[in-house]
């Protein structure tokens, strides 16, 4: 917004039909504009610098005020960032460097010419794509939430309101009672998409029947699930689509007061969202009587400051009201007992993201996407070892292996599939032979893992399954509150348990260990911290119970991780004596000179694997158990002819 | 008036203060000494001064920096989270005064207020240095090898993880996810994300810091 310039406030729904108007006429739809996602992904690769350097392009060339650039959120395929799109055109380039925008300023800006080497190529076929729709990426995605994503600038209202923005909200307020949002919510059969798939119209309705006033909304962005990043995308790509979700979930309540609980490891998404709120109640979508209805609403922004166990309901609520953020019994719900003992109503934030997209085109079209008991899309961040890694959105009931091998593009490197976690430490893995099965809520529950907020790690050949489940163990155990001594203790005994096994001091003895404490802690935690922690463990346990087995009876780590059972080794058939290694050994571990194969000493050897990852013939192995085959010192180089 | 040198934020001011063997640095509130030699003599001059002149009423020092917080969020106590870490954005770490003016203004207990600090991560008791460095070990960084970055900044930095450099040049942190793990393994420094990275790139991003003095 300018200077000087009057902010229109919006009283009506008319008000905002006429201000949706003027913001499309006075836009020019040929206007060259450059949209470039800045969020956190693409910025680590350098985005910022891209659009400084557009900007002085721009200006130099005397172009600033006929081109629009837009710092846009997150727009899903950050494995090739910095992405940026150029619009009327569609043209959409990838891995864009800040010495690639002269060349796109003077050819595609102002001549329309397309850069074939900023095109995605495809890595199989090699060839050059220049549809979005026809990346193998995008191509299996049903993008709803995410698709604006590309087009906004998310600090801007107007770009929002351009799109039809807050006309869902116009519609909730106007044409609609409170029961009838409800019972359309409740219709849509939405599901929490924060892991638990709690139906969201049902606990709407329940904190709606709670007595106490005043009534509370909240929006858990404490995304603090390892390898899960879709809340931070949509708070930082479209902050008012949730806010829009979140006013019209207060009025279907009949809240007046709203939270929205970030991370602080998301700067930018407590840039944005706090912008947004500004611009909000400035168009008076918030604050005291929104668009001249009776409903007045008002929301704050709450940073959390780094616990994991606070995206737990209960305890996000007591971190709200300024105390330590540990989870409590819950004999009584937060719907109806939440933040200072009133009626609170948490959903996570893409939860509220769904809810203007289903008061606007009905909860009919809504259950025409994915299945009859998981409708809709979910987001999933989809990492690891897989090729295309990034954001993907997806409607529900696709299976794993289209996720994985057409939308990821296959496995990193061309090794094998091992298993894929879902769910982040509260879930579990899934091995090759459940690839096959639909991705909704109660499928993955029955395999022992969960939805969980949508983090999708892909693991290959070489990652230990203990080692996974001991980490994830690990994690738990220094964020575990310590409130219940199932989940305390608990954890602490399966890390040391599960650390002996890595280690190589492992029994049968283990094994039934870990079976008695998982049990216990599944029955008796306090929370869902504790109760579901046991996931990866037992998960791993029951598909990869031979990888559990060969750590314990053979002392090998089969995928060669686990560093007490693993040892270095160079093959004298291979090794030509080019003394890299050697130079690179941190410990000086290695011995050898020109035309004499070098040896390992396992004496001195720190497994730090520098030199496995240096040597340019693969002549270092990873050997398990460690017990290297005898080596004499000072064998000549067979040279390779 | 002395002109103090802050060996923990390199802040440079005229201490104009009566205290004779530390002065506080008005920036970070690191302990700074002040000189033998220079003081003598000005000191003396700076006690008449100051009782000469009137004692100002409103809060001066860290009480000041304090209140000004406090009152930004209406001194209510359950905003204690957002109050202290926006103080701890402000210089770094959380000092003891700081957590006891902020328990005398709010008027809550000062056990309160440290339990606070102690259960949530990302307050800081100890003074930080210049450069914040915090290496992702989420789930998926750690499958793309976050694990060889933190060994090579170790091994660089010479601190292990939680520590700062006895220079105050660099603290070394690990974090759960920085929600960057499309392009793992990921470090931030200040703010700065890094992604894709290996051990050598590390290495020259460590030593581009160096060269700049600490940015």
């Amino acid at each position: 917004m300018k200077e000087g310039c009057k902010i229109p406030r919006i009283n009506s729904p008319e008000d905002l039909e006429k201000l949706r108007e003027e913001i499309l006429a006075k836009r020019d739809p040929n206007r060259p504009c450059v949209a470039i996602c800045v969020s956190a992904g693409c910025s680590s690769l350098g985005s910022l610098q891209v659009v400084k350097s557009f900007r002085e392009e721009l200006e130099k060339q005397g172009l600033a005020d006929k081109v629009d650039i837009k710092a846009t959120g997150c727009m899903g395929f950050c494995e090739l960032g910095p992405r940026l799109a150029i619009y009327p055109k569609e043209i959409f380039y990838f891995k864009v460097k800040p010495e690639d925008v002269p060349e796109i300023v003077s050819k595609t800006i102002l001549k329309g010419e397309v850069i074939e080497r900023l095109l995605y190529k495809d890595p199989v076929t090699g060839e050059t794509i220049r549809k979005l729709e026809d990346i193998p990426f995008y191509k299996y995605q049903y993008r709803l939430l995410l698709e604006n994503n590309a087009k906004i600038d998310p600090k801007n209202i107007e770009d929002y309101i351009a799109i039809g923005g807050y006309k869902a909200l116009a519609k909730a307020l106007f044409q609609m009672t409170p029961e009838q949002v409800i019972e359309e919510i409740k219709k849509s059969n939405l599901r929490g998409r924060g892991g638990g798939g709690f139906p969201a119209g049902r606990k709407w309705e329940t904190t709606r029947n709670a007595p106490g006033e005043p009534k509370y909304v909240i929006v858990n962005c404490d995304e603090g699930d390892p390898g899960a990043f879709m809340d931070r995308s949509l708070m930082e790509g479209n902050p008012h689509l949730v806010l829009e979700g979140l006013i019209i979930g207060a009025y279907a309540i009949g809240a007046s007061q709203g939270y929205i609980y970030v991370r602080e490891e998301y700067p930018l998404a407590v840039e944005n969202i706090t912008v947004a709120i500004q611009q909000a109640r400035e168009y008076g979508l918030l604050g005291k009587n929104i668009m001249g209805s009776n409903f007045s609403f008002d929301v704050e922004v709450h940073k959390g400051a780094g616990a994991f166990v606070s995206g737990e309901s209960s305890a996000l609520m007591t971190a709200i009201e300024g105390k330590v953020g540990e989870p409590r019994p819950k004999y009584i719900h937060t719907a109806v007992k939440g933040i200072r003992d009133k009626p609170s109503c948490l959903n996570n934030v893409e939860t509220w993201a769904n809810v203007p997209h289903i008061i606007l085109n009905g909860a009919e079209w809504f259950l025409k996407i994915g299945t009859p008991t998981s409708p809709g899309t979910k987001i999933f961040s989809l990492v690891g070892k897989v090729n295309n890694t990034g954001l993907v959105e997806v409607p529900m009931g696709i299976t794993l292996r289209d996720i994985i091998f057409k939308i990821g593009g296959g496995i990193r490197g061309g090794k094998k599939f091992k298993a894929v976690q879902t769910g982040g430490p509260s879930g579990g893995v899934i091995p090759e032979q459940y690839l096959d099965t639909p991705v909704d809520f109660d499928s993955l529950t029955k395999l022992g893992s969960m939805m969980g907020s949508g983090g999708m790690i892909v693991m290959d050949e070489d990652t230990c399954m203990v080692d996974v489940a001991r980490f994830f163990i690990n994690f738990l155990l220094e964020e575990s509150c310590g409130k219940c001594i199932p989940c305390r203790e608990g954890l602490r005994v399966l890390n040391k348990v599960l650390t002996d096994i890595c280690e190589g001091r492992g029994s049968e003895e283990h094994l039934r260990i870990i079976e008695d404490v998982t049990e216990t802690m599944k029955e008796a935690s306090l929370c869902a911290l504790g109760t579901t922690a046991v996931n990866p463990v037992l998960t791993t346990l029951n598909y990869f119970r031979d990888e559990y087995e060969a750590h314990i009876k053979e002392r090998r780590c089969p995928a060669k991780v686990c560093k007490a059972l693993t040892a270095y080794y160079i093959n004298p058939d291979k090794c030509q004596a080019c003394l890299i290694c050697l130079r690179n050994c941190p410990s000086g571990a290695i011995k050898g000179e020109r035309d004499i194969v070098h040896v390992i000493d396992q004496e001195k050897c720190i497994k730090c694997g520098i030199c496995y990852a240096v040597c340019p013939f693969g002549a270092v192995e990873k050997i398990s158990p460690p017990v290297p085959p005898p080596v004499r010192y000072g064998i000549k180089v067979k040279r390779k002819k | 008036m002395v002109k103090l040198t802050c060996q923990h934020c390199g802040y440079v001011w005229d201490y104009r203060g009566e205290r004779e063997y530390y002065a506080t640095c008005p920036r970070c509130l690191y302990k700074v000494r002040i000189p033998e030699v220079k003081t003598r003599g000005v000191k003396e001059k700076l006690k008449r001064n100051i009782i000469a002149k009137e004692q100002p009423t409103k809060l001066t020092g860290v009480a000041g920096l304090v209140s000004k917080v406090v009152e930004e969020y209406q001194y209510r106590s359950d905003m204690l989270i957002q109050i202290l870490l926006k103080l701890q954005k402000n210089f770094g770490w959380l000092p003891m005064e700081v957590l006891m003016e902020v328990s005398k203004q709010l008027n809550v207990p000062l056990s309160y207020v440290y339990r606070i600090v102690t259960f949530y991560k990302a307050f800081s008791l100890a003074p930080r240095g210049r450069n914040l460095i915090r290496v992702c070990m989420g789930t998926s960084c750690k499958v793309r090898g976050a694990q060889t970055i933190l060994d090579r900044l170790v091994s660089l930095l010479g601190i292990g993880p939680g520590e700062t450099t006895p220079d105050f040049q660099f603290t070394l942190e690990t974090v759960n996810c920085l929600g960057c793990c499309a392009l793992g393994p990921v470090i931030t420094i200040n703010d700065n994300y890094y992604g894709n990275l290996t051990p050598a790139s590390v290495a020259k991003i460590i030593e581009k810091i160096k060269s700049e003095g600490g940015m």
